[in-house]
């Protein structure tokens, strides 16, 4: 039993996590109908900025809003790149994110006290002491093994997703995300409404990526540490936990996008958890994720079918 | 109003170039309404494109009031523009409640902030406007538009397009996909709109009737050169049987 608990622990934690970068996903992929590859960087570079400013002492929480503006840069880039330069969507992701790889690993040297040659130290280790979101409070008030379960840590991973959840609810029903959904249905009509498209979709990839960084944030403060390849799946994971939720939940009645996503990325690591329980080695993860990100592609292809929907 | 000077326009295919306008002017008078009509591929559209500014021209100015718009981007031009597209699709975001597409364009000209986007008080005022064109839309207020059909989202796009005071009303065929009696009573609330507002009009249209009996100045089109142009007694005085003679002995001097 005991171990299923830890596991079903596990999956939470890590569904909670990546689910604010699927619902970033939802607004540059769902609704601007983008495939941003730019998050394969911008998560590596929130959990960068996330590292580096809680082990200077700086308070988590602030750390974190940090994490999400150099994410809203970053995928600004990119929206520039698209809208600006007319660069294809998928060329505009690998620029951005093949610059970042470079970016990440300077500033990770950098901030270790390292030079800008690229001498130093290249991950950063959130020791004992340095004060994270769980060691502050009030998560630091919740006890750290609850039959199995880290509360301290679910705790801030459920606040943290139901944050980003509320805000984006909001935020879509405001004149400003109303807009964006304009944008991605329908751009021409953002023309007629004597608005410039093109900052919308700059707008909301800026958004996606400050959701992703946030995610990278919240991985470093999940493993304790930066490493170089922190970046690495990003986009399988964010992309089939968003479309796992629209599809499994679609027919929900009054179910929110943003709850949706949650769910789809609590039942993302739940399969991947329910392999490491069955015995297969963790270095098959990817596969398992491939195969799980094309069962998702199928089964929202034929839901969409159904309904009668040409776009996909 | 408008001015065109010396506008030329063409379009490069992989193959050919098509030059449609050659050093084409034209002049729309502060509160006329224009119909234009002409043959498929005359440049209806394709002018219509250039006011608004979703095509630019090779060479030439495009004036508003005296000013020089010809560089100034689609977007900004839209401030003062309702448009309503061939297309039906153009004109709505089809994922979007009608009152969605509604409180967007209510808010046109102004900041899109984060405020909230749907002012419940507005509603009965946005059921009044759609009542207006007869289809029933009043009562699937909340529905997404794209499962309306084709004739139903023009309608609306016509009323979205004249939510907000406007200098310029462009329609392109807008009654096109619309049945036979919807088109009459669409053409009525159209000519309802422009002289109850008294907004500067073009409106390009198939419907040789329509053009006679609505609007006070007629354009025909023919490869991007203007080949009649009438207006006030001159334009009343016309007949069908005078336009459809002359769209005729056109078609045929081309050989088509
Ligand atoms: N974006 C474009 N690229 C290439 N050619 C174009 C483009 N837009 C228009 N044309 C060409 O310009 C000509 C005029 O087209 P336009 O759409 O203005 O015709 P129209 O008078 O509106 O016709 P219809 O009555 O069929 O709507 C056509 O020959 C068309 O092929
Ligand atoms: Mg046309």
């Amino acid at each position: 039993m005991q171990p299923i608990l830890n596991s079903l622990d596990v999956v939470l934690q890590d569904g909670f996590m990546y689910s604010i970068l699927a619902m970033g996903y939802y607004i540059s992929y769902s609704i601007l109908d983008f495939p941003d590859l730019t998050v394969e960087g911008t998560v590596l570079s929130g959990g960068v900025v996330f590292g580096l400013l809680v082990k200077a002492g700086v308070n988590p929480y602030i750390a974190v809003l940090a994490a999400f503006a150099a994410g809203f840069l970053f995928g600004g880039v990119t929206g520039i790149l698209n809208v600006k330069l007319k660069i294809r969507p998928l060329l505009c992701g690998i620029l951005v994110s093949t610059a970042l790889i470079s970016v990440n690993l300077v500033c990770t040297i950098v901030g270790n006290g390292g030079d800008f040659k690229g001498d130093g130290l290249s991950t950063i280790d959130l020791g004992r002491s340095v004060p994270t979101l769980t060691r502050i409070f009030p998560a630091s008030e919740l006890p750290s093994d609850f039959y199995g379960f880290n509360m301290k840590k679910l705790a801030v991973f459920f606040a943290m997703a139901l944050i980003f959840k509320i805000i984006t609810d909001v935020f879509l029903k405001t004149k400003c995300g109303l807009l964006l959904r304009a944008a991605g249905d329908n751009p021409n009509y953002v023309t007629m409404l004597a608005k410039n498209q093109g900052t919308s979709k700059i707008l909301g990839l800026a958004i996606g990526n400050a959701y992703a960084a946030v995610s990278g944030a919240l991985i470093v403060q999940s493993r304790g540490n930066v490493n170089q390849g922190i970046g690495i799946g990003m986009v399988v994971i964010g992309l089939a936990s968003l479309i796992i939720g629209l599809s499994v939940f679609g027919k929900v009645k009054f179910m929110k996008p943003t709850t949706m996503v949650i769910g789809g990325s609590i039942i993302y690591q739940a399969s991947l958890g329910i392999a490491a329980l069955l015995g297969v080695p963790t270095v098959y993860n990817k596969i398992i994720m491939a195969a799980l990100f094309t069962a998702a592609l199928i089964v929202s292809g034929k839901l969409k079918k159904k309904r009668g929907v040409e776009r996909d | 109003m408008i001015d065109f000077e010396n506008v030329y326009k063409s379009f490069r295919g992989s193959v050919d170039e098509t030059k449609l306008f050659e050093d084409f002017s034209f002049h729309v008078e502060t509160g006329s309404f224009v119909s234009i009509i002409g043959s498929n591929g005359s440049g209806k559209t394709t002018l219509l494109n250039l006011v608004c500014g979703s095509v630019m021209p090779d060479s030439g100015k495009i004036l508003f009031d005296g000013k020089d718009y010809t560089a100034v981007p689609e977007y900004k031009r839209s401030k003062t523009i309702g448009r309503v597209h061939q297309d039906p699709k153009n004109g709505t975001c089809p994922e979007l409640t009608i009152v969605e597409n509604m409180a967007l364009a209510d808010n046109k000209g102004k900041r899109y902030g984060f405020t909230p986007a749907v002012n419940k008080k507005r509603i009965d005022y946005y059921k009044h406007l759609v009542s207006e064109c007869g289809m029933g839309l009043e009562n699937r207020m909340n529905v997404k538009v794209g499962s309306l059909s084709g004739g139903q989202r023009q309608a609306l796009a016509l009323v979205i397009a004249n939510m907000t005071d406007n200098k310029l009303l462009v329609l392109d065929e807008h009654t096109a996909a619309l049945d036979p009696k919807t088109s009459e009573n669409i053409m009525a609330f159209t000519d309802r709109i422009v002289k109850g507002k008294g907004i500067t009009t073009l409106m390009v249209t198939h419907n040789l009737r329509y053009a006679l009996e609505y609007g006070d100045r007629i354009v025909m089109m023919h490869e991007g050169k203007i080949v009649l142009d009438k207006a006030g007694e001159e334009k009343k005085a016309l007949e069908i049987d005078d336009v459809l003679g002359l769209f005729n002995s056109i078609s045929i001097e081309c050989g088509n």
